[in-house]
């Protein structure tokens, strides 16, 4: 077994300056390092802490990311693929510098299969893109997790949203990828047929890998039929446990829903002031979306309001005109950045505790009462039909104490989720902030997980110090 | 023959009826599902509980001696072939579903817990588990990991690695490990992926969580004639590029038909050169929506005749034909052959007539019984492995099929597995650097070889070899590899 290189051995000076030297004679105006750009390069969308890139590549064929890579092994140098920087854990932060690889210049849609509703994309596009260029294709990718991220990005985090309740995550949605290994090959995994036996099954290894056993340079993805309706719906609630207990029955019932989303009144009430929502009160809230058939998705509504009603539920307000619901899902997703922007000086990271339906409503309101107790503000929205659910939890940076108090409700909640037999990641990924986390979760197969990252990258440059402890 | 010292260890840990060396004892175990390929093993042991299969593996670890897992050995592919040097570690004792829980809709089982009798089991409280391989009534869950086995219904509700949540297992140095869990995502590489479809190389698994689904009001079925099997072909692109997943949606071909319907009597339209059977399940109402707008798309791919199924007696009769059909196959010839590749679905019209042109060219029957909306093929050669020559025409004529399959951006097995029988075939599906991934990863779980050895995943030394013999437009398979 190869020993394991040690982590926190940053490369030698001499070493990076060869590298970027040789990166700028082969890759001219594409590879950058001025500061402003390393900076940009150095963080996601979670907590604002920054590790610079030594210089950042901008490639555009498989190839040139091979040649970038094949350098970074040579020389043992860290070596991190960015897209367009949402990730919330830390992700693309260079803890022990190196070369950033962003992908955002391949950005080109390579096919579109209507007949077998797959496309086949490059890295950089963006989840907004690929529904662009689908128009009139009739079809549609419905995997949304709020940020127009990049492809790349969100099959590397394993990314899902709010409506992977009816379309699952990425993790059912890629169907095959190409991979730049550590030691700078290109492969191919899955394909285009819908399945599969022969070989393990390298797509969703690499699927959720965040970077740490090669870069993906494409992606075969699932697509779906625009439904033939489509409306969505809010309803108010008196209190938590009633919105939530709704999401249970409903998904007990096997309602297909394809989006049910919980906002409670904190947070209700930031989006309420940012996204200027009318008619609606700071009260706990779920959002719906309902697809199919016109008759399918009025049984449906039904179905959902008579469950709502024996909790109490508002009436609902309906969404039905496409900018109307634009409207909604747009103050949805823009949840994480108006509690940010309601309560300015203060920094956000936001937690992911997923768990079995079953132990949804306990998980939620436990969370809750932590969070109260903590006298942070922790406004909390979720993806509950899967039991997928977030605290945005907002501290002020420049009060240390604050700051402890922030981290300690956010492993907590990881703690409980875990200990109900559920993730502290449904969707953000591991990153660089739940390592812990992960160890407390996984136990024996952490090992296991480290032994693979020792087997698929030895020399430990891609992404180091993320996703597997070291 | 075992180690005296190994065998000594086994007693141990087991009772003397759990412990099979006598050849009389370890014959029924010399083959699985494909039984061209035939190896006696060393023993066979029985455990019945977790704490023995770690003891067990821990001996042979420490001995080296290869271990096959075995199920319910219903594998078409050799996965559960013994090793003449090895033990065969029967999983037949571990059949206790241990929880069924339907407010998670969730069961907690054993690997030697039979497909259908979680089913059985779930529909008390009206849940089902959804993969259903054709072998459904024998075939065990473990196997079912193992093998990321399919079925009819996948098409909409997912693979094994779809519908399974959790899975514990015992690597070969007697560790156990968690894959996954409860939650609808796990942290972490995706480990339970990675387990599943593995063939018994990485673990041996000692319990899963499956999901269950709620069982939908409603199923029909369409009985779908065509005169000609590219219209058929081009009748499911037709269905899937609209946007529909059908529950189910099955080709059989004229041959198929007529030797199923002497078999179960479901009045299948014998004239017709191809049938197509297509499931919708759901709510009343959106039955009868998607059920409009199949029937719709049917009859303007050309379908001569259109027959819904009017309750659930004779949507069980349609699906029949179609489960019985190897069997079917079996009584009207004396040997056939079932081939497993999978292709993009846009791509069936082509690779059927070609598959057909194939047939009169070798001079042998092929039946087509298969997951037409999957894209997944199940070619059934008709032969007699009694006349010279046949049983070599047939594995060449498979051979073709296979690479076509890869040719049309393709694998050669959707759901069977590699085994043995197709590791030569793995050699042209993919590249040294990707056959390298996939030796990294069993270095990582099973460094010294042990478990399930020669299955799955060539040596790159035999696709050295077989690319030597095998040049195809003058391109040498695998030029990276160190010729000998």
């Amino acid at each position: 077994m190869n020993a394991p290189a040690d982590l926190r051995v940053r490369p030698s000076l001499a070493d990076v300056a060869d590298l970027v030297g040789r990166l700028t004679r082969d890759f001219a105006e594409r590879a950058v390092t001025n500061a402003a750009i390393r900076e940009q390069h150095g963080h996601g969308e979670g907590m604002a802490d920054s590790a610079l890139p030594d210089v950042v590549v901008y490639p555009h064929t498989n190839e040139e990311v091979a040649a970038i890579v094949r350098l970074c092994h040579a020389a043992r140098i860290p070596v991190i693929a960015f897209g367009i920087g949402t990730s919330l854990e830390g992700h693309v932060a260079a803890l022990y510098g190196g070369v950033c690889i962003d992908l955002s210049q391949m950005n080109r849609m390579l096919e579109i299969n209507a007949q077998d509703l797959d496309c086949r994309v490059q890295a950089g596009v963006t989840r907004e893109q690929v529904n662009a260029e689908l128009k009139g294709t009739g079809l549609f990718f419905p995997i949304d997790p709020g940020a127009n991220a990049t492809i790349g990005g969100m099959a590397s985090t394993r990314a899902s949203g709010t409506n992977a309740v009816r379309y699952g995550t990425m993790r059912e949605n890629v169907l095959g990828l190409t991979v730049v290994t550590a030691d700078g090959r290109v492969v191919k995994t899955g394909g285009r047929a819908r399945k599969s036996s022969a070989g393990y099954d390298l797509t969703r290894l690499f699927v959720g890998a965040e970077g740490t056993l090669g870069i993906i340079t494409e992606i075969q993805l699932r697509l779906y039929g625009i439904p033939e309706a489509i409306s969505a719906a809010v309803c108010q609630f008196r209190d938590l446990r009633a919105a939530v207990d709704t999401v249970i029955v409903a998904m007990q019932a096997g309602i297909p829903v394809a989006r049910i989303e919980l906002l409670d009144e904190v947070q209700m009430d930031v989006c309420i002031k940012y996204s200027k929502l009318e008619g609606l009160q700071p009260a706990p809230t779920l959002f719906f979306e309902f697809h199919g058939s016109q008759a399918a998705v009025q049984e449906q509504a039904e179905m959902m309001q008579s469950i709502t009603a024996e909790h109490g539920g508002s009436a609902f307000e309906w969404a039905t005109r496409p900018e109307d619901r634009g409207r909604l899902w747009k103050a949805r997703h823009a949840a994480y950045y108006a509690s940010k922007a309601c309560y300015p000086g203060k920094q956000a990271f936001a937690t992911d505790a997923c768990v079995p339906i079953s132990r949804l409503a306990d998980c939620v309101l436990e969370a809750k009462a932590d969070a109260d107790a903590t006298g942070l503000i922790a406004p909390i929205v979720g993806h509950v039909g899967d039991g997928n659910f977030h605290l945005t939890v907002l501290f002020d940076p420049e009060v240390p104490a604050e700051r402890a108090k922030a981290e300690g409700l956010a492993m907590r909640v990881s703690q409980r989720a875990i200990a109900m037999g559920g993730t502290c990641t449904g969707e953000h990924g591991i990153g660089m902030h739940k390592l812990e986390a992960l160890v407390l979760e996984h136990g024996e197969a952490v090992q296991l997980m480290q032994t693979i990252k020792r087997a698929l990258d030895p020399r430990n440059i891609m992404n180091p110090g993320k996703t597997v402890p070291p | 023959m075992l180690d005296q010292l190994v065998h000594a260890q086994f007693a141990a840990i087991l009772p003397p009826a759990a412990l099979l060396t006598a050849p009389e004892d370890t014959r029924p175990y010399e083959c699985d599902g494909l039984t061209l390929y035939r190896e006696r093993p060393a023993a066979v042991l029985l455990p019945e509980n977790e704490a023995q299969v770690i003891a067990i593996l821990k001996a042979c670890c420490a001995a080296r001696v290869p271990v096959v897992a075995r199920g319910a050995g219903t594998s078409l592919s050799g996965g559960a072939l013994p090793d003449a040097a090895g033990i065969v570690l029967s999983l037949a004792k571990f059949r206790r579903i241990l929880a069924i829980d339907p407010l998670t809709r969730t069961a907690i089982v054993q690997p030697g817990v039979r497909n259908l009798a979680i089913s059985d089991a779930a529909a008390a409280y009206g849940l089902y588990y959804a993969p259903d391989p054709s072998s459904q009534i024998a075939c065990s869950i473990g196997g079912n990991v193992a093998e990321n086995a399919g079925g009819v219904h996948c098409l909409k509700y997912g693979l094994t690695v779809h519908n399974v949540l959790r899975v514990r297992g015992v690597l070969i140095t007697g560790e156990v490990v968690e894959f996954g869990g409860e939650a609808c995502d796990s942290a972490g590489y995706d480990l339970l992926a990675l387990i599943t479809g593995s063939e018994g190389l990485l673990a041996v698994i000692t319990e899963i969580t499956v999901k269950l689904c709620p069982k939908p009001q409603l199923a029909q079925v369409a009985l779908a004639a065509f005169a000609d099997v590219e219209q058929a072909g081009a009748a499911v692109g037709a269905i899937i590029g609209a946007g529909i997943i059908p529950a189910g949606l099955e080709m059989m071909d004229q041959p198929a038909t007529r030797a199923v319907e002497q078999f179960v009597h479901a009045d299948y339209p014998l004239d017709a050169a191809a049938v197509l059977l297509v499931e919708s399940d759901g709510t009343h109402l959106e039955v009868a929506a998607e059920m409009a707008e199949i029937k719709h798309l049917l009859a303007a791919a050309g379908a001569t005749q259109i027959r819904v199924s009017k309750d659930e007696a004779e949507r069980l009769l349609l699906w029949s034909g179609r489960k019985a059909a190897f069997p079917a196959m079996g009584r009207i010839s004396p040997d056939y052959y079932c081939i497993d590749g999978t292709i993009p679905r846009a791509a069936l019209p082509r690779v059927l007539r070609q598959i057909a042109t194939w047939s009169t060219e070798f001079g042998l029957t092929c039946a087509n019984v298969f997951h037409a909306g999957d894209g997944n093929l199940h070619p059934l050669i008709l032969f007699d492995a009694n006349k010279p020559g046949e049983a070599e025409r047939t594995i060449e004529f498979g051979d073709r099929i296979l690479k076509l399959c890869i040719e049309a951006g393709g694998t050669i097995t959707g759901e069977h597995g590699v085994g043995v029988e197709k590791l030569s075939s793995m050699c042209i599906q993919f590249t040294h650097a990707e056959l390298e991934r996939f030796h990294a990863i069993k270095f990582a779980f099973d460094a010294e070889g042990l478990l399930n050895p020669g299955k799955a995943v060539p040596t790159l030394a035999r696709c050295g070899e077989f690319g030597r013999k095998h040049v195809h437009d003058g391109q040498v398979l695998h030029p990276d590899i160190p010729r000998f």
